[in-house]
């Protein structure tokens, strides 16, 4: 990828959000000392600093800077010297703690299955909470009584076909049938397009097609339905893109 | 919020090239220097991303062992340290989040983007009051979802999937609204930030 691709991907790199391809481009140009990609990393580091410096105050405990300068003199216990007493004291000390280092290893061994039930219980529950967010945002569109709809892909038997919902307060409704799942490494990403001439076709968020080839995407917020000529969706890498990748899957001209 | 311990910090930044030489000679009250220079504002960042004062004592300690041990790979010339010890109290912070919650995906990431010689030739200004006024403002012009994105990403360490999750919204929407909070942020900051 070239540096003027990778532009904006310098911050989330930054960040630590990157995802492939970006973040292995990006180390790539990093590692070669890229005049364009060093200098620009360094510019976003230099606005992480300044975010994790707008921290609120905070003051240590005093024993911290105690700690602190204990840190140089790490390692010098090998120096004491260890009378015959304070050994048998300590191998006892030893025994006691292999002992109940064991107990405890059991009882976290079964605290920590029982927390991966609890994560995967709460993961369950929020991916239906979001889906059910979801289904009530469609229907909040399709009840708008202004819903522009679009029907595409209708007048052929090959795949995809559906429709688009469009309303200008809520957002747009992408639902489509014989849409096959996109291939490993690859997502849907759907595109509003504007009619004023020389405008950029603007990303509406990524999507893949269920198992049984239909899928449902939402845009959620403000469309302007006035001034859109067509929705469209491309086949993109797995982390989207900001310019489509023609040709499209399928567009609907409004 | 940091004021009084960055103006601290900025007082004393002009000596910051011979506090690194000194650490390099392993002088121990190179280390009580250090601490009294950015103690504060590493552990205000630690707090920040922890909410523990206890496990922020844990963290702030180990990042200025992890400093302490890896200060050789330090450019003394080139500046930067204060830069590279938020970040490495940063990735300290994350990572512990990380490991509570049983989320290990990226750690390796982090942990290859402190070094020390990435935050080389950051200017002394960087965190001057002025820019620091400036990052605030711009931050709290940021719409809410814009502004929660950015320091779930930052102060929390969440990926743009995992964000979504949190949210509730779909992953697009957030990677949507990341770039734009980012490009929101450079817009502001104008100069200041250069990427």
């Amino acid at each position: 990828m070239s540096c003027e691709e990778l532009r904006d991907s310098y911050a989330l790199y930054a960040l630590g959000i990157v995802e492939d391809p970006e973040a292995s481009e990006i180390r790539e140009h990093l590692d070669r000392n890229c005049p364009v990609c060093v200098p620009g990393v360094r510019g976003a580091r230099e606005l992480m600093t300044q975010i994790g410096a707008t921290a609120p105050a905070a003051e240590p405990p005093a024993r911290l800077r105690r700690r602190v300068l204990a840190i140089p003199g790490g390692g010098r216990a090998a120096r004491w010297n260890w009378s015959p007493v304070w050994a048998a004291i300590a191998a006892g000390a030893l025994l006691a703690a292999f002992f109940f280092n064991a107990r405890a290893h059991r009882a976290a061994a079964q605290l920590g299955r029982a927390e991966a039930s609890l994560r995967r219980l709460q993961s369950e529950s929020a991916a239906r909470n979001r889906e059910l967010a979801r289904l009530n945002a469609a229907l909040a569109i399709l009840n708008q009584p202004g819903v522009k709809q679009v029907v595409f892909g209708g007048a052929t038997p090959q795949p995809p076909r559906g429709r688009v919902f469009l309303d200008p307060a809520h957002g747009v409704l992408l639902l489509a049938s014989n849409l096959p799942p996109a291939p490993p490494g690859k997502i849907y990403e759907m595109w509003v397009i504007p009619k004023a001439k020389g405008s950029r076709p603007l990303p509406a968020g990524l999507f893949q097609a269920a198992g049984d080839w239909t899928a449902l995407h939402l845009l959620q917020g403000p469309v302007d339905v006035a001034g859109t000529a067509a929705v469209a969706v491309t086949l993109e890498p797995a982390a989207g893109a900001q310019t489509p990748h023609l040709p499209p899957v399928f567009a609907a001209p409004l | 919020m940091l004021l009084l311990p960055l103006l601290l910090a900025l007082e004393f930044g002009e000596g910051d090239a011979d506090l690194v030489r000194r650490l390099q000679r392993r002088d121990p009250r190179a280390m009580a220097e250090l601490y009294d220079r950015y103690g504060r504002m590493v552990y205000a960042l630690i707090v920040r991303v922890v909410r523990d004062g206890g496990v922020a004592e844990d963290l702030a300690q180990e990042t200025f062992m992890r400093v302490w041990n890896r200060v050789q790979a330090f450019d003394a010339a080139r500046g930067g340290l204060l830069p590279w010890m938020l970040a490495v109290a940063r990735h300290r912070a994350i990572d512990y989040l990380r490991s509570a919650a049983g989320r290990m995906r990226n750690a390796v990431e982090l942990t290859a983007t402190d070094h020390p010689a990435l935050f080389a030739d950051m200017e002394r200004t960087l965190l001057d009051s002025d820019r620091l006024r400036r990052v605030r403002t711009a931050l709290e012009k940021l719409s809410e979802n814009h502004r929660t994105v950015i320091e779930l990403a930052y102060f929390e360490g969440l990926s743009q999937t995992e964000m979504a999750e949190r949210m509730g919204q779909p992953l697009g929407t957030v990677k949507t609204w990341v770039r734009a909070a980012l490009k929101n942020l450079r817009d502001d900051l104008g100069t200041a930030v250069t990427a």
